[in-house]
């Protein structure tokens, strides 16, 4: 890096010094990232709007519109912070994109490959970031970048930990002192505490993101896949079968009816509420109930992801941070600011993983030591996690973390699976005996090919070689 | 002095009295009057639908909406052939269908009740009014909590009334699970709607019932005639025009509907509850398939153009008869 450094504090976390490891480095705005250059200054009338997701950990939402403000005062550049529901966010591009006009940046909670077409190659900061951070997590390359297109068609500064959560108090007593290890430990420890105590494992089957997450983890574990590295159709597998057969018996042991109608937020509520014995979900729901002081936080643990049959474990990452720049932004002070506080983001990502309260981890695991480092927030909580090491689980995350279209890219098709909820159905179907796994494997096996088939013909789907 | 005088405002003449002059005639105050609602209809109803049938035969994507490539009924043909868009399709007719009925029923009795006078009438009306003054999506959040499938209060009920729960009547569980079920969850959505729509429909056949002239009730009565004679004889009858109306409204209200399963159902359990519009928009937006979306949507058109003219002409004719 050749530019020239300011420091700046922002912000209280901001203020702290760099000695003291529990909270943020302080805030750095380079002038140059690898190849790019930017001025100090932006001309007067420069303005950047982003719309983004309202974050499940308020304090973020907080610290971050304060960052913003500031940022923009440093650069003279007006900024504009547009919170909007998670749900709203596909919509609100897509009719941004249809009116050409609309927020400079969008903040993606899942890989937006199918709106390519629409959106600005990122490629230049993307590089600039690989050059300066390092490298960057998979499962935030893999969810930015096409390579049917050759493009970076997003830039995701970062990702949540997806854990298994589970109720330590009945685990123990139901003889695993330690917790799930397996899905068989599940199946069988969660039918013995179903029986023992009338509380379910609380895994959902419905169509809603949080089912998705845990049919693609159930999936992976078992050695399945939905498509390979090439983007060719791999679902039907006997490890998917193996999947299928495995939430029928799981649902008929050890899961009330309740999962087919819940949402995502049905999970969370039922474990605050003690009604369940094991969820698959990020430790969002674990801040909220510090916050509120329910008594069920000191006996939860987490762990990574439960182990398949052949040991693997996969498990999806919980959410993606990806900016994207839509085709109609064609200001040049405006695109280059805008990039320019992608880069500054990243730079600071060390506030923003502490003002999540740990939610928010770094696609560049560089950019905050303190998370990472013995001794440093995963090992002692600042937010009060008791015991301190409680979140310690995460420091391997990045080991086990993966993304839709594992072991390929995120392409459109993979996109269009998730959101249109194939693999929900399909365990929702063999679970509640609508069909019998084969039947469901094969039903949902014609939808996916029948997807892919659409996206392929359109060029969006390959390794780019041909 | 007169005030014309004093404002220095008089008769109009000259060019302003022949403008006023063309403007009396009934042929142009007519278009003047309809012009703004012609607009309307063509700018938010016309060209929508036109573009709707632009883009279920092309190929555009949420990414590129353009229309620059035509491939015909390619998108009708895939997205017919799917489980979903059956289950949709059916759905849609079965939640139009069973809504119509209840409100039917019960915006009848609801009128026959609201035009007679009582005592807290008023108040009575203020709360009937409500459900139609809520968003939607609030009147499926207070309905998705009141079904809940762990915090249910009819659960509750239920279970206090030893139906529900061990050495329960209706089986060991606790919970009914209403809307992780099929035919329940199909079920709640019709409740819902029929909560909602109510009393517009209400109101529209209120409005007819008082219209009926109270001699002919008390001639039927002296005659000898019960209450379903009336009802079916008198009533009825006289409501005809009015019941098609609020079918009509009720019905299209209905079937275009989204947010009710998006937040209730999310269409589960699997594609079990979907309906048409939100498997458009799953399809259309969240997938990424704008052309398959718009596709979805347009499936319903026929049926709606069909039952639109037949409602419209059998108001007309009873209107005359």
């Amino acid at each position: 890096m050749t530019g020239a450094f300011a420091a700046l504090a922002i912000g209280t976390a901001g203020t702290a010094s760099a000695q003291d490891e529990s909270k943020p480095s302080p805030q750095t705005f380079p002038t140059s990232y690898g190849d790019l250059s930017f001025p100090e200054q932006y001309p007067d009338g420069t303005a950047i709007s982003i719309t983004q997701w309202s974050h499940f950990v308020p304090s973020y939402d907080e610290w971050f519109d304060e960052y913003a403000r500031k940022w923009g005062d440093k650069h003279n550049v007006e900024v504009t912070v547009n919170h909007i529901s998670l749900g709203d966010i596909p919509s609100t591009l897509s009719a941004s994109i249809a009116a050409g006009q609309g927020p400079t940046l969008v903040e993606m909670n899942a890989a937006p490959s199918s709106f390519i077409e629409g959106l600005q190659p990122l490629d230049d900061i993307n590089a600039a970031a690989q050059e300066e951070f390092g490298e960057q997590a998979d499962t935030c390359r893999y969810t930015s970048y096409l390579p049917a297109k050759d493009q970076w068609y997003g830039f995701c500064h970062g990702w949540v930990v997806d854990p298994g959560v589970y109720r330590s108090d009945l685990w123990s007593d139901a003889g695993y002192a330690d917790g799930p290890q397996t899905y068989d430990d599940l199946l069988k420890g969660g039918a013995k505490i179903l029986q023992d105590t009338g509380t379910p494992v609380a895994v959902g089957l419905s169509p809603e993101l949080d089912s998705e997450f845990f049919a693609r983890a159930l999936i992976w574990s078992f050695g399945g896949t939905l498509q390979d590295e090439n983007g060719n159709v791999t679902i039907d597998s006997p490890e998917t079968l193996a999947a299928v057969k495995y939430i029928k018996e799981l649902f008929d042991n050890a899961l009330t009816p309740e999962v087919f109608a819940w949402n995502p937020a049905s999970n969370n509520q039922a474990y605050i509420a003690g009604t369940a014995s094991y969820i698959q979900n990020s430790i969002s729901f674990f801040r909220s109930a510090q916050d509120i002081g329910k008594p069920v936080t000191e006996h939860t643990s987490f762990r990574p992801g439960l182990k398949g049959p052949g040991g693997e474990v996969h498990m999806p990452a919980h959410i993606w941070f990806t900016h994207v720049m839509p085709k109609y932004v064609t200001d040049p002070d405006e695109i280059q600011s805008a990039k320019n506080f992608m880069l500054d983001l990243e730079r600071n990502y060390s506030h923003a993983t502490y003002n999540s309260k740990l939610y928010n981890f770094p696609a560049f695991s560089k950019q905050v030591p303190h998370l990472y480092e013995d001794g440093g927030w995963l090992d002692k909580d600042p937010w009060g996690s008791e015991p301190a090491d409680k979140m310690a689980f995460m420091k391997t995350a990045e080991d086990w973390t993966v993304w839709p279209g594992y072991p390929g890219y995120a392409n459109p098709a993979v996109g269009e699976v998730y959101q249109t909820h194939v693999i929900s159905t399909m365990m929702a179907d063999a679970a509640n005996g609508t069909k019998s796994p084969e039947q469901a494997l094969e039903d949902a096996t014609e939808q996916v090919e029948n997807i892919f088939s659409k996206w392929r013909d359109r060029g969006f789907i390959g390794s780019g070689d041909n | 002095m007169s005030t014309q005088q004093r404002s220095g405002v008089g008769p109009p003449r000259g060019r302003l009295r022949r403008i006023g002059a063309w403007l009396d005639q009934p042929k142009v105050l007519a278009w003047l009057m309809l012009g703004p609602a012609v607009l309307y209809v063509i700018a938010f109803v016309g060209f929508p639908f036109l573009l709707a049938i632009a883009l279920s035969m092309s190929d555009a994507t949420i990414g590129d909406p353009s229309l620059d490539t035509f491939v015909g009924l390619d998108n009708f043909k895939a997205v017919i052939q799917t489980d979903a868009f059956k289950l949709a399709l059916r759905n849609s007719l079965i939640v139009t269908a069973g809504t119509l009925g209840l409100v039917l029923v019960l915006a009848t009795l609801a009128s026959e009740l609201l035009v007679h006078a009582f005592r807290g009438k008023r108040l009575f009306q203020m709360i009937f009014i409500l459900p139609w003054a809520l968003p939607v999506s609030l009147t499926a959040i207070v309905w998705m909590w009141f079904l809940d499938s762990t915090f249910s209060p009819v659960d509750w009920v239920l279970v206090k009334l030893n139906l529900l729960g061990p050495g329960g009547v209706w089986g060991p569980f606790k919970h009914m699970y209403f809307l992780g079920n099929e035919w329940l969850g199909l079920a709640s959505v019709i409740v819902t709607d029929t909560w909602r729509m109510l009393p517009l429909a209400t109101i529209i056949v209120l409005a007819a019932r008082m219209s009926i002239p109270e001699e002919r009730f008390e001639q039927a009565r002296v005659d000898g005639a019960g209450v379903f004679r009336i009802l079916f004889r008198i009533t009825l009858p006289a409501l005809k025009p009015m019941l098609i109306v609020a079918i009509l409204f009720t019905g299209l209200l209905v079937i275009g509907e989204m947010s009710l399963v998006q937040l209730l159902t999310r269409g589960g359990p699997g594609h079990s509850t979907q309906v048409l519009p939100y498997w458009a928009y799953l399809k259309g937006i969240q997938g990424g398939s704008l052309a398959q979306g718009a596709a979805i949507t347009l499936f319903l058109f026929p049926f709606l153009l069909v039952a639109s003219v037949l409602a419209l002409r059998a108001a007309y004719r009873s209107q005359e008869a």
